[in-house]
C-alpha cells in the first residue's frame, strides 16, 4: 500500500497556504496596487527557483482528523536564486493578518530564514509589508507579553556582519519591522505604497495629538530624502526588485568570499577626451560629478545608493574591469559639494560596507570641508565629523583618491588614509589647503587687513600673494604627490583594482569592526 | 510629442537662461544656469526635444521640485 493518501494531503496542505489570506483579502490587496507575497518573490527570483521552506506552518481547523481550514503563517520564505545566485527571502504576507504576528514555535521549531542564512552563509532578502506585533494577539493569547524580539532579531544583527542584507518596505510598515527595515546594507521603498513609522497615524494622534497621513509621516519624501533611513526609491516594485538585484551583484554571497568579477565589457584603456575639460576653470562653475563617474568606470556598470540623501556626495557601486568597487564622489552641484552629517553618514556606511565585503574604495575628491553655519553646529558637526575620520582611520580596504578640484580642511583630510594600501592622484586642476585662501585670509590675516587704509585691497593683495604658491605642482615638488593627465585616470584605476585584488583576499571573513546599520 | 517638465533639483537662483521658446535642444544641452552657494549649476536637457515654455526668469528665485521649463519631446 503507497503514501499517496498522504502525499494527496500534503499537496492539499500546500494549495491552501498557497491560497493565503483567501481570495477577498488577495483582492483587496491587488486592488491597493500591490502584489502579493508569492508575487514579489516569483518577482524577485530567477524563474522556477524558489524552494520553499517553512511551508506547512500556519493556523488549521479540523473536523475530528479532518482538516477543514487552513489559514498560513503570514510571511512566505525559502531560497531562491538572482541570476543563479543563491539567497535566502522572507515576504510580509499582508493578506494573513496584515502581515503582523508570527509563526510560534517552541521545541522541535525549524529554523527562520534568518537563521537559515547565517548557517549557509547566503545573502538574506526581506520583501516587507505589515505591521508587527497587534494588540489583538493580546486577546488571542490571554495575555501581554515582554517585548522581547530581540530574541529572533539577534540573528538579523548577527547577519549584518555575515552576509549581504537587503529589504524592500512594499506597504506601511510599522513596529518592529518598520526598523528591521533599517537592518541591513541596502533597503529600497515604492512610491506611493510604502511607508515606515515605529508608530503609524493612529498612534501617532494618540500620542501626540496631530493628524497625519500615512505618506507625510513615513513615506519616500520624508525617508529617502530626510532621514535618510530607506537608500533608494522604486517606480514600482518590479523595479525594487531589479535594483535588490543589482545591489547584490556586486556583493559575494558572504564574508567568507570574495565578490564576483564580472565579464569584462569596457576597454580598461578606454581615455575619454571629454576628462580633459571636464572640470571647469572659473571656480564659480561646477564639474557634473555623474558624467565624472560615467567616464572613468565600466560602461552602465554604476549603481547609485541613496540618491535623494545627502546629495553633496554621490555614493555607490561600480566595475572596473569587471571588479566590483564602491565608489564616492562630492557633487559641487548641491551645497557646493560640502560634507554634512547627511553625507558623513553615506560615507560611514560606504566604507563600512567596502571592509565587510572586501571591495576597493574610489574617491573622485572635490571637496570644500564641512557644511558650515548654525544648521550645521545644530546637527552636531564636530561629531559626526569625528565619526567620519574615526571610520576613514579605523578601515583596511584599498583605497584610492583622485583629486579632480578642491580638498580642504578637515573633510578634506577624510579622503585620505595615512595606512594601508592607499593612493592618491591628482589631477592639474587640483587646489588644496588646510583652508580655503579666501575665508582663511580673512582670518588669519584680520589685524593687518583691519590696519591697512584700504582693507578690500589689502586683502585682495594677500589674497593674490597666496593664489600665486597654491600650483598643486609646487606641493609635488616638495612631497611627491603624483598628478596625472585626467585621461589617464581610468587607467590608473584599473590597475589600482587589480592590485588590491591580493591585499582584499587578505582581508576574507568577519570584519574587525562589526557592521552597524 | 509629449511635455516633459524640466524641475530644479535644488534651492536657488536663476542666474541665466540659454534658450528661448521654440529651440531645439539635443541632449545634456544646458537650458539654464541656477546659481546656489556662489556655484554655477547647469540645468541640462534630459533628452532631445524642442523648447515648449520657460517658466522662469534670470533672478527668480526657486524652489528643489519647481518647474523650470517645459520641453516637447
Amino acid at each position: 500500500m503507497s503514501w499517496q493518501r498522504e502525499v494527496d494531503e500534503l499537496n492539499r496542505r500546500l494549495e491552501m497556504a498557497k491560497a493565503m489570506g483567501g481570495a477577498e483579502n488577495v483582492a483587496r490587496h491587488h486592488a491597493r496596487g500591490k502584489l502579493t507575497a508569492r508575487e514579489r518573490v516569483d518577482g524577485l527570483a530567477d524563474p522556477g527557483s524558489f524552494d520553499e521552506f517553512l511551508g506547512l506552518v500556519g493556523s488549521a481547523t479540523y473536523d475530528g482528523a479532518e482538516l477543514t481550514a487552513f489559514t498560513p503563517k503570514p510571511t512566505v520564505e525559502g531560497m531562491i536564486t538572482l541570476d543563479g545566485r543563491k539567497a535566502v527571502v522572507v515576504a510580509g504576507d499582508f493578506t494573513v493578518r496584515g502581515g503582523s504576528g508570527g509563526m510560534g514555535g517552541g521545541m522541535g521549531r525549524e529554523p527562520r530564514a534568518s537563521e537559515r542564512a547565517l548557517e549557509w552563509r547566503l545573502p538574506f532578502i526581506r520583501l516587507q509589508d505589515g505591521a508587527g506585533g497587534s494588540v489583538r494577539s493580546f486577546e488571542e493569547f490571554g495575555r501581554t507579553y515582554l517585548p522581547d524580539g530581540n530574541a529572533y532579531t539577534q540573528y538579523e544583527v548577527q547577519l549584518l556582519s555575515k552576509v549581504p542584507v537587503a529589504s524592500a518596505v512594499l506597504g506601511s510598515v510599522a513596529g518592529i519591522p518598520a526598523v528591521v527595515a533599517c537592518l541591513g546594507h541596502f533597503n529600497v521603498m515604492v512610491k506611493e505604497i510604502s511607508q515606515i513609522f515605529p508608530g503609524g497615524p493612529p498612534v501617532v494622534k494618540a500620542a501626540l495629538g496631530i493628524d497625519i497621513t500615512k505618506e507625510e509621516l513615513g513615506g519616500d519624501q520624508i525617508h529617502t530624502r530626510i532621514s535618510g533611513c530607506v537608500d533608494n526609491l522604486a517606480e514600482d516594485e518590479a523595479d525594487a526588485f531589479t535594483q535588490i538585484r543589482r545591489f547584490l551583484s556586486y556583493l559575494p554571497p558572504s564574508v567568507d568570499e570574495m565578490p564576483p568579477r564580472a565579464p569584462i565589457t569596457d576597454d580598461p584603456d578606454r581615455a575619454d577626451e571629454a576628462l580633459l575639460s571636464l572640470m571647469p576653470r572659473n571656480p564659480r562653475q561646477s564639474h557634473n560629478a555623474r558624467k565624472l563617474i560615467e567616464h572613468l568606470v565600466d560602461k552602465n556598470s554604476f549603481f547609485e545608493i541613496a540618491p535623494l540623501y545627502g546629495r553633496a556626495r554621490i555614493t555607490g557601486l561600480a566595475r572596473i574591469d569587471g571588479y566590483p568597487v564602491a565608489l564616492m564622489a562630492n557633487n559641487s552641484r548641491f551645497n557646493g559639494g560640502s560634507t554634512d552629517v547627511a553625507e558623513g553618514n553615506k560615507v560611514m556606511r560606504l566604507i563600512s560596507l567596502c571592509d565587510t565585503f572586501h571591495l576597493p574604495l574610489i574617491s573622485l575628491c572635490d571637496e570644500p570641508g564641512f557644511m558650515v553655519g548654525p544648521n550645521s553646529e545644530r546637527m552636531g558637526i564636530e561629531r559626526a565629523g569625528a565619526r567620519l575620520l574615526t571610520a576613514v582611520c579605523s578601515s583596511r580596504m584599498p583605497w584610492i583618491t583622485v583629486v579632480v578640484g578642491r580638498v580642504f580642511g578637515v573633510a578634506g583630510q577624510c579622503h585620505h588614509r595615512p595606512s594601508g594600501m592607499y593612493r592618491r592622484y591628482a589631477w592639474p586642476s587640483a587646489t588644496w589647503g588646510s583652508m580655503h585662501i579666501s575665508g582663511g585670509v580673512a582670518a588669519a590675516y584680520r589685524r593687518e587687513i583691519e590696519a591697512a587704509p584700504d582693507p578690500a585691497a589689502k586683502q585682495a593683495e594677500i589674497e593674490a600673494r597666496l593664489n600665486a604658491i597654491a600650483s598643486p605642482f609646487r606641493t609635488a615638488e616638495a612631497t611627491g604627490q603624483d598628478i596625472i593627465d585626467p585621461r589617464h585616470t581610468r587607467r590608473k584605476l584599473v590597475q589600482f583594482v587589480h592590485d588590491a585584488q591580493r591585499i582584499l583576499a587578505t582581508q576574507v571573513g568577519v570584519p574587525w569592526i562589526p557592521y552597524t546599520p | 510629442m509629449t511635455d516633459l517638465r524640466v524641475l530644479s533639483e535644488i534651492d536657488a537662483r536663476v542666474w541665466k537662461i540659454e534658450v528661448a521658446p521654440g529651440d531645439s535642444v539635443t541632449a545634456d544641452m544646458t537650458l539654464l544656469i541656477l546659481e546656489a552657494m556662489k556655484t554655477e549649476i547647469p540645468v541640462e536637457a534630459p533628452r532631445a526635444g524642442r523648447v515648449k515654455e520657460i517658466m522662469v526668469k534670470a533672478e527668480d528665485p526657486v524652489s528643489e521640485g519647481q518647474v523650470l521649463l517645459i520641453l516637447e519631446v
